[in-house]
């Protein structure tokens, strides 16, 4: 070996190094403002969790759901974080398999927003049943035929595979942490010990660890495709006007494809603010991902002009009622709103370079995912609201619904859970991929594995 | 002034429950108001009344006419409403407001006139003699089948009582059907006939039965009695529909193609997972092995 290769390779392992320290820089923060910030994440979950055992002790009677309008805030909200974790799928699994490489920086991201959205979602579910203590029932006496247990077959499986997406590409940078953590806590130490599952980066580690990573990205795919699919089935399998559709599977996961990639810029501005990660979540990351949403936002565009288009021009008499009040009526205002603030609008916009620059792009994603949270609302509640038999000897209270402090609070609570999940993950664990990084920056694999 | 002041006021007080529930007031021409009752207050004509009541007030009225029944309605018995004309009230049921049906070619003039009868006495029913003890008893046509009631008095005399309305039902699975007409009223030898309809379905004999009933009467008690017929279809139960392998199923009745879909797609994708997390193991021990060199 000649001098001039070994002092290559010292520039080499100093530039990794360097590259080491920067994506680890998060870990070793010691700042006021995020304890302030884990410190209110946490004080609006006590509230949710204080409005839930109040619900607990005093029954659903504390939501404004009645006997019509049996499905309201939560099950929106339920709809929306299934929605939210697709992304997972997107980034992951479907940008990488088409051999996309500008995303890597995001894969873990969007990750850890599908896991944390999911685990909020199957906490959600339980929040919404009025006897949480007989849950074990669905697995002793659930029927095969009810579209009720293929979902819960369907997300805990999609849990399973997003937790196992997130951890193994994350294995060899566990493995990095455990060289450059020395300073931290006994079981911080202990839990990067037992997660890197002494990983060296051997020829065989790393074939088994490929061919595992491609065998979930495949299975990622379906899974992720049929959890929103069955979501949707929950209704459009009931006799509903509105979701009496054939086309609601699509439907769903076209927007929920729009909502996860307006998710992911939301969360990689505010990670690329926070740990100055401009070098790596560049500008061209946001324009990227800007045509993205553009594309999603085209396809939920061209399924909500089927799914609204249709039934309005034949007006069946079961259902005007539902579609008039959607257009012209009690939910109009809300409706166009999403509509147009929350996709025709951003679709528009996006179609110009600048707009997709960082800060329009935040400004953007955070109204399409206030829409998107609104839409949901919209798909649930005012069918409840307009059932095919005629609405007799109720309750004037009845006839509508308007969420409760309560139910708002542990909604608002669900959200805060994911942020708190996403937040304590970055001070953890690196929240931009460190060896697949350095891989693409074509450093050799002796370096990544032994400095 | 005061008397101006008075008018105001009262024209504002009635106003204010129209305002809030912000249905138009029902508008009755004098002429409608001073429509004469053309059905006496007899004993007869109220248990018309009653039976009227029952059948197509009570709902939203409730049973006591306090307007508590499965809706909040108008109390029928407070003084508002009592002191009311009689033709105002009759053109009220006839044409109707918001929730209250218009009861127009629903009901025969003479029956209406026979409910407001009633609750004009329901607010003062002492006014009406104590009610008379019958007994009702029940016979069969033998080549036609119908049902033959006999209304006499409850001592030994057995003394035929006319014109008592008798209602006649078919016991069904949950409630009674009413057959024969609206009101069957006995004869001078105190009997009245109804004919049993066809095309009735029974137990799976065919089995059916009769009721027949004096109620809701002012003059008389409340009387039934019932016999047992083999007059209907026999009820054919299909149980092989239930034992069927179907959607609609028991948990243990699956479509056989769904628990093969279902169960397929789960041993697929538990099986790649179940594969992954071996390959896990796989990596550690590569690390091990590694150390050990």
């Amino acid at each position: 070996m000649t001098d001039l290769h070994r002092k290559e390779i010292e520039i080499k392992k100093e530039q990794f190094q360097e590259l080491v320290a920067e994506l680890h820089s998060p870990l070793n923060r010691t700042g006021l403002s995020f304890k302030i910030w884990i410190g209110f994440l946490l004080l609006l979950m006590a509230t949710a969790a204080f409005m839930y055992v109040r619900q607990l002790r005093y029954g659903l009677g504390t939501t404004d759901m009645r006997d019509i309008a049996s499905w309201g805030l939560y099950i929106a909200d339920f709809v929306f974080l299934i929605a939210v974790s697709l992304v997972g799928s997107l980034i992951t699994a479907i940008l990488k398999l088409s051999n996309i490489k500008w995303a890597t920086p995001l894969t873990r991201i969007s990750e850890i927003i599908a896991v944390a959205a999911l685990f909020s979602a199957l906490l959600i579910i339980v929040v919404d049943m009025g006897r949480p203590d007989r849950l074990w029932h669905i697995f002793v006496y659930g029927r095969l035929q009810s579209p009720i247990v293929w979902d819960i077959l369907v997300v805990n499986t999609y849990l399973v595979i997003s937790l196992l997406l997130l951890y193994i590409p994350l294995i060899p940078d566990i493995a990095l942490l455990r060289k450059t953590m020395g300073h931290k806590p006994k079981w911080q130490q202990k839990m990067y010990k037992i997660l890197s599952l002494g990983w060296q980066g051997t020829a065989d580690q790393v074939k088994v660890l490929n061919l595992s990573l491609k065998a979930l990205m495949v299975v990622i795919i379906p899974v992720a495709l049929s959890i929103h699919t069955v979501t949707s089935w929950l209704f459009a399998s009931t006799l509903r006007p509105g979701w009496d559709s054939t086309i609601f599977g699509p439907y769903f996961v076209a927007g929920a494809f729009m909502v996860g990639a307006a998710t992911v810029i939301v969360t990689m501005y505010i990670i690329r603010e926070a740990y100055h990660f401009k070098e790596y979540i560049t500008d061209e990351h946001f324009n990227l991902m800007g045509k993205l949403l553009v594309l999603t936002s085209l396809v939920y565009l061209y399924f909500n002009l089927n799914e609204f288009m249709v039934p309005a021009y034949k007006m069946k008499s079961g259902e005007s009622a539902h579609i008039l009040g959607l257009l012209v009526g009690d939910y109009s205002l809300m409706f166009w709103s999403v509509q147009v603030i929350g996709m025709i609008a951003p679709i528009f916009l996006m179609a110009f370079k600048p707009f997709r620059k960082p800060k329009p792009m935040l400004v953007i994603s955070v109204l399409i995912v206030i829409a998107a949270f609104l839409k949901r609302f919209l798909i649930v509640t005012p069918t409840l609201l307009h059932p095919f038999l005629p609405i007799q000897n109720y309750p004037e209270s009845y006839h509508h619904y308007n969420p409760t402090f309560s139910e708002m609070m542990i909604t608002v609570g669900s959200i805060a859970g994911i942020a708190l999940v996403i937040s304590i993950f970055t001070r953890l664990f690196p929240i931009i991929p460190v060896s697949e990084t350095a891989h693409e920056k074509g450093f050799p694999n002796e370096i990544i594995n032994n400095s | 002034m005061a008397k101006i002041t008075l008018l105001i006021s009262i024209i504002m007080l009635t106003c204010i429950p129209n305002a809030n529930s912000q249905v138009t007031p029902w508008q009755v021409s004098a002429e409608d108001a001073g429509k004469i009752n053309s059905i006496p207050i007899e004993l007869k004509n109220l248990g018309i009344g009653r039976n009227i009541f029952t059948r197509t007030c009570v709902a939203c009225h409730g049973a006591k006419a306090d307007g508590k029944g499965l809706i909040q309605s108008a109390s029928l018995i407070d003084e508002t409403f009592q002191k009311q004309s009689d033709g105002s009230i009759f053109f009220k049921i006839n044409a109707g407001r918001d929730k209250m049906p218009p009861f127009k070619g629903m009901l025969k003039e003479d029956e209406i006139w026979s409910v407001i009868n009633y609750l004009r006495v329901m607010v003062n029913r002492s006014a009406l003699p104590p009610a008379k003890d019958v007994k009702l008893e029940v016979s069969t046509g033998d080549e036609i089948k119908s049902i033959t009631a006999f209304v006499h008095s409850a001592d030994s005399a057995k003394l035929p009582f006319p014109e008592v309305d008798v209602s006649f039902y078919i016991k069904r699975e949950f409630g009674l059907m009413r057959i024969g007409e609206s009101s069957n009223l006995t004869g001078a030898d105190g009997k009245v006939k109804v004919v049993f309809p066809e095309k009735i379905i029974g137990d799976q004999e065919g089995n059916v039965t009769i009721l027949a009933k004096v109620e809701n009467s002012f003059i008389y008690n409340d009387a039934e009695s019932e016999v047992f017929r083999k007059w209907g279809e026999q009820m054919v139960t299909e149980d092989e529909k239930f034992n069927q392998r179907a959607l609609w199923g028991s948990r243990d009745k699956s479509p056989v193609w769904l628990l093969l879909l279902a169960n397929g797609i789960i041993v697929g994708i538990w099986g790649v997972i179940l594969y992954i997390i071996y390959n896990l193991f796989r990596i550690k021990k590569a690390g091990k092995i590694f150390i050990k060199e």
